[in-house]
């Protein structure tokens, strides 16, 4: 079974035919080559495919294709822009050393946009709770940390 | 102190743009013309035999392109060393394991593939199992590798002599035996390889890898095809942590695949295959036997292991020796014997992880706070009568160079105020030390150099060549690094292409905290030959002799007249037209005994350097629920020079996680037979964000090797180590019972203290 379904992918209108089983990990990365969201475990534990749909950070591994259909989807294909500034919490996790092997960091990123954009003066704790869903076995979190929090000071100017 | 414009700066990385911006490129990334899906058929049971395997039905599957069993594998075996190639690459006889590899197929899609391999018909006939290394070493049933008596793979003995008298001179005797179940890995990234034979009938593939000509070697054994004919490409990789160390078999049938077909072949693990199908960490049983004099100082050690290895031999040597050579490098002993036994199970297969046995090290170390404290002691100060010195050699024969062992227990103690707190902090409240040493290498003989070339653009701009792989530690960064110090350059001006087998020279891999110490400085010397040739150059244009020149910032100048100067851009162009090219090579092997070999003769010199370092943590636990809370981690490490702090620091806090909060607190795999019961990441507990300490102290030593580059050691093991004993001292420490079972998990806690109780 197909369906045809529309959507707002990273500010483009997007119309797609997609098969009812794809999980919106598979369009984006199988289908449509976007392949910034990653795929820790297909399950729903690693927050490695978060992308922000209709604002919220969702794990595109365990989200219906179809179910898009109407919504805003952005993933980390859409922070920088398009003459390659990056935004500034991209800018943040360079600078402040927020990766390492950068496998967990698409994901981290955008748990992060979706908090940011709602609450600009998240607090550490808020932070830490915005990224429970997220693993990273690199870092210790100490430095993803430090990166979310800088944002704030940086004015949200891209680079 | 330093002079460096680049080294010692608190660099961000350089690969870090492309992977903020969801560019980098892991292997699941891959998409090649033409490319199909492959899996891997496995085995349901522990112990069996295979009577018969038929594979006509999947192969009558429409999308089905290849199907390939051991028939297709030519009876080619692995194993990491000559005498221990104990693993076919797709088992013909009899499986060992749940997760055995017994087929591969390629097909158009997953869900061709995955219908493929229930098309595929196994017979077994079940032999008994064992699960348990105790067990398989007195099990009477059917061998798991006939050849190997008891089911005792590796035994590893080390003995410098007159323990038996040393034991008879001490004041306090204690023996002590601690326990630790199996841990994993979970790198981020499930383990992923693409294959294809290219037009020239080379094997090009990509994979996660510990060390690109680790791979390609055994390669070109398996497929009898030259070395230069295995390409292996380099490609983003989302951590190791030693679990890619080595081949695996997956990469032989994905290859051969990918030969049967003539196309691409992807193959992807599942989370679960990550789990069970490439390596995981031993479970140790560890009995530490130590007599001290008076003064607490270590007379006479006699340590034995039982480490279970699951199904194969895997890094077999190398796994059961490490634990013990880190405690030989950070601990005197007046002397010593070991007995390392691995032992054969039917259970998945163990290779070398970072933190290299939790029962082993720390045991050790609570050991000596018994001994400490019956001597009436502190933690610290036993330590310090006891702790390695520089100018000394090892139990096994290793000269010990650059040592700070002694500063980072000073400063981790400071900066903790661990003398302030000990005995002194309220009830349920806890800290406690643990120490750690690492080698940069161990001896291996043909590949245990690096070489390096450098060509410089017309543009000024250099290309470095490195077989130096990047596990997500950041080591491209120190090879961009280095040569932009060396060359004069900014780091924007390094072209690196690195970790490709088809470019660059043999390289040791990064799986033995190598790549600073033998990739890095490789990159060095090459950097300064080149450098050489711009002098030669520019000291003509200046009419200064070159030895007075220096390159930084994209110029030539003079040191002592610095108006005096030359762009580096023009000095190559000068160079071409005088029809000199800018090129140049280095290499650098490290000073080790060759002979030294981990069974036959496991003493010399290891290698040239160690790293020291020493955590400190302070925990409080909860008595209602077992819950421990860490109040503050300090971290003190000897890396013996500073290349880029920022990344240090990640290095020094990602081991706090892995080796102690998680390694120490929730990290273990449970089994229902031989069947892992807990192979996700949400059974297996990894620490998140919200779990870590609020407080973590990194301290830098710096000792300055004088062989490192730089003066630089290792960072990127070590803290893990000492991260999981200082976790387990603090909780004995706060409830008043010595722990000997690890991880120390809530229902362990809350019996110890129930124990302490009545
Ligand atoms: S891949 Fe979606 S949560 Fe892990
Ligand atoms: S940086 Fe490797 S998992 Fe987060």
């Amino acid at each position: 079974m197909a369906t045809n379904i529309s959507f707002i992918l990273n500010g483009d209108e997007i119309s797609y035919e997609v098969k009812d089983h794809w999980t919106l990990s598979h369009l984006l990365r199988e289908e449509m080559g976007l392949i910034g969201t990653k795929e820790g475990c297909g399950n729903g534990e690693c927050g490695a495919c978060t992308v922000i749909v209709d604002k919220l950070a969702v794990n595109s591994c365990l989200y219906l294709a179809i179910e898009v259909e109407g919504k805003i989807v952005e993933t980390i294909e859409g922070l920088a822009s398009t003459s390659g500034a990056l935004h500034p919490i991209q800018q943040s996790f360079v600078k402040n050393g927020g990766i390492q092997c950068g496998f967990c960091s698409p994901g981290m990123i955008m748990s992060s946009k979706a908090l940011l954009d709602k609450n600009p003066d998240a607090n550490h704790e808020e932070i830490k709770h915005a990224l429970a869903g997220n693993i990273c076995r690199c870092t210790g979190y100490v430095q993803i940390l430090e990166s979310v929090e800088a944002v704030k000071n940086m004015g949200g100017q891209n680079e | 102190m330093s002079d460096y414009a680049i080294i010692g700066k608190r660099m961000p990385r350089v690969d870090s743009r492309a992977k903020v911006m969801g560019k980098a490129k892991f292997t699941a990334d891959l998409k090649l013309p033409g490319m199909l899906v492959g899996k891997i058929k496995r085995s349901p049971y522990a112990h069996a035999r295979i009577l018969n395997i038929d594979t006509s039905k999947a192969e009558a599957l429409p999308g089905v392109k290849s199907v390939v069993t051991g028939k297709d594998t030519e009876g080619v075996k692995w194993g990491v060393f000559a005498y221990t190639r104990d693993q076919e690459f797709i088992q013909t006889q009899k499986v060992r394991y749940i997760g055995d590899e017994v087929a591969g197929v390629a097909a158009v899609d997953e869900e061709t593939a995955l219908k493929a391999l229930d098309l595929i018909e196994v017979t077994y006939e079940e032999l008994p199992a064992v699960f348990d290394s105790m067990e398989a070493m007195a099990s009477e049933t059917e061998l798991i590798h006939g050849d190997f008596p008891n089911n005792i793979n590796v035994h590893v003995n080390i003995d410098t002599g007159n323990v038996d008298e040393n034991f008879k001179k001490a004041h306090y005797i204690r023996e002590d035996t601690f326990v630790a179940p199996e841990e994993s890995y979970f790198q981020a990234e499930p383990y992923a390889i693409v294959a294809r034979f290219d037009h020239e009938d080379c094997l090009e593939i990509w994979c996660p890898n510990g060390g690109p000509h680790m791979k390609s070697k055994p390669l070109s054994n398996a497929f009898k095809i030259p070395l230069h004919k295995v390409k292996v490409r380099k490609i983003a990789i989302g951590g190791a942590f030693g679990g890619r160390s080595e081949i695996c078999p997956v990469d032989y049938i994905c290859a051969l695949l990918a030969k049967k077909t003539k196309k691409p072949v992807r193959i992807q693990f599942t989370r679960e295959e990550n789990t069970i199908a490439t390596r995981q960490g031993h479970a140790m049983i560890t009995t530490h036997k130590t007599g001290v004099d008076k003064d607490g100082r270590v007379l006479a050690r006699e340590t034995t292991c039982y480490m279970d290895g699951g199904a194969y031999s895997s890094t077999g040597p190398i796994a059961t020796s490490v634990p013990f050579l880190s405690m030989e490098q950070a601990y005197r002993m007046g002397s010593v014997r070991y007995n390392g036994y691995r032992i054969y199970t039917n259970k998945p297969i163990r290779g070398m992880i970072r933190t290299h046995g939790r029962g082993f090290a720390a045991g050790l170390d609570t050991q000596l706070d018994m001994i400490a404290e019956h001597i009436g002691i502190d933690p610290v100060e036993i330590r310090l009568r006891n702790s390695r010195q520089p100018g000394e050699y090892t139990s096994t024969k290793s000269y010990v160079d650059s040592c700070a062992m002694d500063e980072t227990i000073h400063k981790a103690v400071e900066k903790s105020r661990f003398k302030e707190k000990w005995g002194k902090l309220p009830p349920l409240h806890g800290i406690g030390i643990g120490t750690n040493s690492v080698q940069t290498g161990f001896p291996m003989g043909i590949r245990g150099g690096s070489q390096s070339f450098i060509k410089f653009n017309e543009d000024g701009e250099a290309t470095v060549m490195s077989g130096v792989v990047d596990n997500g530690q950041g080591n491209d960064n120190m090879l961009v690094q280095i040569a932009a110090e060396e060359l004069g350059l900014l780091p924007e001006d390094i072209h690196l292409v690195s970790a490709d087998t088809e470019t660059t020279s043999s390289d040791p891999g990064s799986y033995s905290q190598v790549s600073t110490f033998v990739g890095g400085h490789a990159v060095k010397i090459a950097a300064q030959n080149c450098r050489a040739k711009l002098f030669k150059v520019a000291s003509k244009v200046l009419k200064v002799s070159p030895d007075k020149l220096v390159a930084q910032n994209r110029l030539i100048f003079v040191r002592d007249d610095p108006e005096k100067s030359i762009p580096i851009k023009k000095v190559v162009r000068i160079s071409l037209l005088n029809f000199n090219s800018v090129n140049a090579e280095g290499g650098y092997w490290p000073k080790v005994d060759m002979k030294r070999e981990w069974v036959k003769n496991p003493y010399g010199q290891m290698c040239e350097a160690f790293s020291f370092g020493t955590t400190i943590v302070e925990v409080k636990v909860d008595p209602n629920t077992g819950q421990v809370e860490v109040l503050e981690a300090t971290a003190a490490q000897d890396v013996g020079y500073a290349l880029n702090p920022l990344v240090l620091e990640g290095q020094f806090e990602g081991s706090i996680a892995m080796g102690g909060q998680g390694g120490m607190l929730t990290e273990y795999h449970e089994w229902n037979g031989g069947r892992c019961i807990n192979p996700t990441m949400l059974d297996y507990k990894l620490p998140l964000a919200c779990d870590m300490p609020p407080k973590i102290n990194n301290i830098i030593v710096e000792s300055v090797d004088p062989k490192g580059p730089y003066g630089a050691k290792e960072a990127g093991m070590s803290i893990a180590m000492s991260a999981a004993q200082a976790y387990s001292a603090a909780v004995s420490n706060a409830i008043g019972v010595y722990m000997d079972s690890f991880p120390l998990t809530p229902d362990k806690i809350l019996a110890a203290i129930k124990s302490k109780e009545s």
